[in-house]
């Protein structure tokens, strides 16, 4: 717990270091008011940073924990060995913003559904493809035909 | 409103078919452990963003109506609670399945949801405009030291890290500064990129952290219990039954009804409340905990109360008490509502149609309760990572159809991250939603305030209604640290 409260303090520290270095560098306007563009983003620059060095400096003072020990407030007591899964699952998401104006909005859910399979547990095979190619066509009614949206098609136009 | 009224804007507009999509889209999402009323509500937005502004309140309110009595189906049938409000009626809903009871306990879930939303509903009717009519008096100075007062709620949002919690909130007031200077023009943190002009829309911070991050955490969580079709046929209760969960619904429903109002409260805390006071006076109390009807009446009443008495401090003052309070203030900053008095003047249209909706939501839950209980049970019986990879897809398929961009579902998922990271750390997410939802009406009325004083801080004391806000901003800030100081104090 102690290592993560001063974590997070740390973190939160950096934060608020370059929140202030940006909020010093808005340019002055003639037109501003006493309090200007500036004013408020310092303000709580230097509120986070105060609070950030209260969490580090109680989270010093507190006994050393053990290490093994679960974080009991934490819905994440010991991320461990799951954590490739969790930046699987993220990669998947940049990966769909990346191929989704090349592949289309079809086929870059389906992949999205597949990889999602995957690194919730589940395994690749004809099942779970039959499961992404029908809930990406579900998702194509829905979205495209449905509600309208206009997704990119993909470089599918030029080559049919 | 007239009845005639009221006829007339149930059948002329969509409300009814959002009443009962809203409340069906609630059930299923409740029921799924893990998915909350506000996650619920999240994944939803995005779509009401081209709606008819009613239409769309209407369809989240009534989300959250079915979402805190979806959450008692996995409660009673798996012993896992959807939602965190339903935790209590684990403690008798599953003892009565255990018991070969589940349908009577469905029953009763249902039923009390019913009631406790009906009385909620009339609170919120009865208290809402005449709260609001209030803040017709209000000046920039007061509503800064309004938006003090949403603040201060983090006090109670906190829990045993008030710290941590001012930490997430000064957060949320930073993100609030991205975008053009409400009073200059200027351009700040866009780092030239034309997408971040008009700022982070709060739906894309509500989705990321609320939704995006459960499904993180969800990839290392445990698979939850499946259950089965002849477990859940729904009984309603027999007259009998009906007059002994009649004391513990009343319980249920005042207790959820205050609490619903006071911020930080939510449906957690009622549903222990009412469940602990039903049992206090009940005649049957050795019951609970052996699978009491009461146990199961008295929590459901006070979430289902919640879940339309959040919506007085929202409504009136534009102060969420709950996430998914904060999710629906999302939605109607999305169609340009500002919860307040002015909301009344000038979309009154909006309110009586919400008002409408809520009715018709809490008559829809006990209809499609009853239809949907199949479907709710194929749902939670699907394996885990193919409903986290359908979720997945409707996130950023949604996220995108709000404004057609790509950038906006990288801006999500880098709240998810963040809220994944938040919740590594133990630091709770209203308060940064509220700094977020907050900060825009904060600064530019501190300004404005400052500006029509030429400058003069005390502009802020001097305005009776502005003092009294600040003042019982204080008293909610001290108030908790005292709290916290005196248990820091009896722990050692």
């Amino acid at each position: 717990m102690r290592n993560r409260d001063l974590l997070f303090g740390i973190a939160t520290l950096v934060v608020a270091a370059v929140y202030y270095g940006l909020a010093v560098a808005i340019p002055r306007s003639d037109l501003a008011d006493p309090v200007g563009p500036q004013g408020l983003p310092r303000i709580y620059a230097l509120l986070l940073a105060a609070l950030s060095l209260i969490l580090i400096a109680r989270s010093l003072r507190r006994s050393a924990p053990d290490p093994d020990s679960p974080n009991p407030e934490s819905r994440i007591p010991n991320p461990g060995s799951g954590i490739p899964r969790v930046v699987g699952m993220l990669l998947i998401g940049v990966a769909y913003i990346i191929v989704l104006p090349w592949f289309g909005y079809l086929l870059s859910v389906a992949a999205l559904i597949t990889g999602t399979i995957y690194f919730q547990g589940g395994s690749i095979n004809g099942r779970s493809i039959l499961v992404a190619v029908s809930g990406a066509a579900i998702f194509w009614l829905l979205f495209i035909w449905l509600l309208r949206i206009q997704y990119p098609a993909g470089l599918w136009p030029s080559v049919i | 409103m007239a009845v005639g009224d009221l006829i007339h804007l149930l059948f002329s507009t969509a409300i009814i078919p959002a009443a009962f999509g809203g409340v069906a889209w609630g059930i299923l999402g409740g029921a799924l452990p893990g998915i909350s009323p506000s996650i619920t509500m999240a994944l939803l937005l995005p779509f009401t963003y081209g709606m008819d502004s009613t239409v769309a309140v209407v369809l989240l309110a009534s989300t959250y109506v079915g979402a805190e009595y979806g959450g008692s189906i996995p409660a009673i049938l798996i012993g896992t609670p959807g939602t965190n409000a339903a935790a209590a009626t684990v403690i008798d809903g599953y003892e009565m399945k255990r018991q070969g009871k589940a349908g009577e306990a469905l029953g009763i879930s249902l039923y009390s949801g019913f009631v406790g939303g009906l009385f909620g509903f009339l609170v919120l009717v009865l208290l809402t405009e005449r709260l609001s009519s209030v803040a017709l008096a209000f000046t920039p100075s007061s509503y800064f030291a309004l938006g003090m007062l949403g603040l201060s709620v983090i006090a109670s949002l906190a829990g045993d890290s008030l710290l941590k919690g001012l930490i997430a909130g000064v957060i949320g007031l930073m993100i609030a500064t991205i975008g053009t200077d409400p009073v200059t023009g200027l351009n700040r943190f866009t780092f030239g990129s034309p997408e971040l002009l008009s700022g982070i829309p709060a739906i894309l911070v509500m989705v990321g952290l609320f939704a995006v991050s459960e499904m993180l955490v969800q990839t290392t969580a445990p698979a939850w219990e499946k259950a089965t079709h002849e477990t859940a046929r729904i009984r309603f209760p027999s007259p009998a039954l009906w007059r002994r969960i009649a004391r513990p619904q009343a319980i249920g429903s005042v207790i959820g009804a205050f609490e619903g109002m006071m911020p930080g409260a939510g449906g957690a805390i009622s549903s222990f409340l009412a469940y602990n006071e039903a049992r206090r006076w009940s005649r049957h109390s050795e019951e609970f905990g052996h699978g009491s009807p009461e146990g199961v009446a008295a929590p459901e009443a006070a979430n289902n109360t919640v879940a339309c008495t959040a919506l007085v401090p929202m409504l009136s003052l534009g102060i969420p008490s709950s996430n998914s309070a904060a999710v629906l203030l999302g939605g109607f900053l999305m169609h340009e509502l500002v919860p307040g008095p002015m909301l009344f003047v000038q979309h009154g249209e909006v309110v009586r149609g919400l008002y409408a909706g809520l009715l018709v939501a809490n008559i829809a839950m006990l209809i499609i309760g009853y239809l949907i209980m199949g479907p709710c049970i194929w749902l939670v019986s699907r394996p885990k990572p193919y409903l986290m990879a359908f979720i997945y897809a409707l996130v950023v398929s949604g996220v995108y159809a709000f404004q057609a961009s790509l950038f906006n579902v990288g801006i999500a998922l880098a709240f998810g991250v963040i809220g994944y990271a938040l919740r590594y750390f133990a630091v709770p997410f209203l308060p940064m939603v509220l700094g977020v939802v907050l900060g825009f009406m904060i600064e530019s009325n501190y300004r404005r305030a400052l500006v029509l004083s030429n400058g003069d801080l005390l502009t802020f004391v001097r305005n009776p209604i502005s003092a009294a806000l600040l003042a019982a901003a204080f008293v909610v800030l001290a108030g908790q640290l005292m709290r916290q100081a005196k248990s820091r104090a009896n722990a050692r």
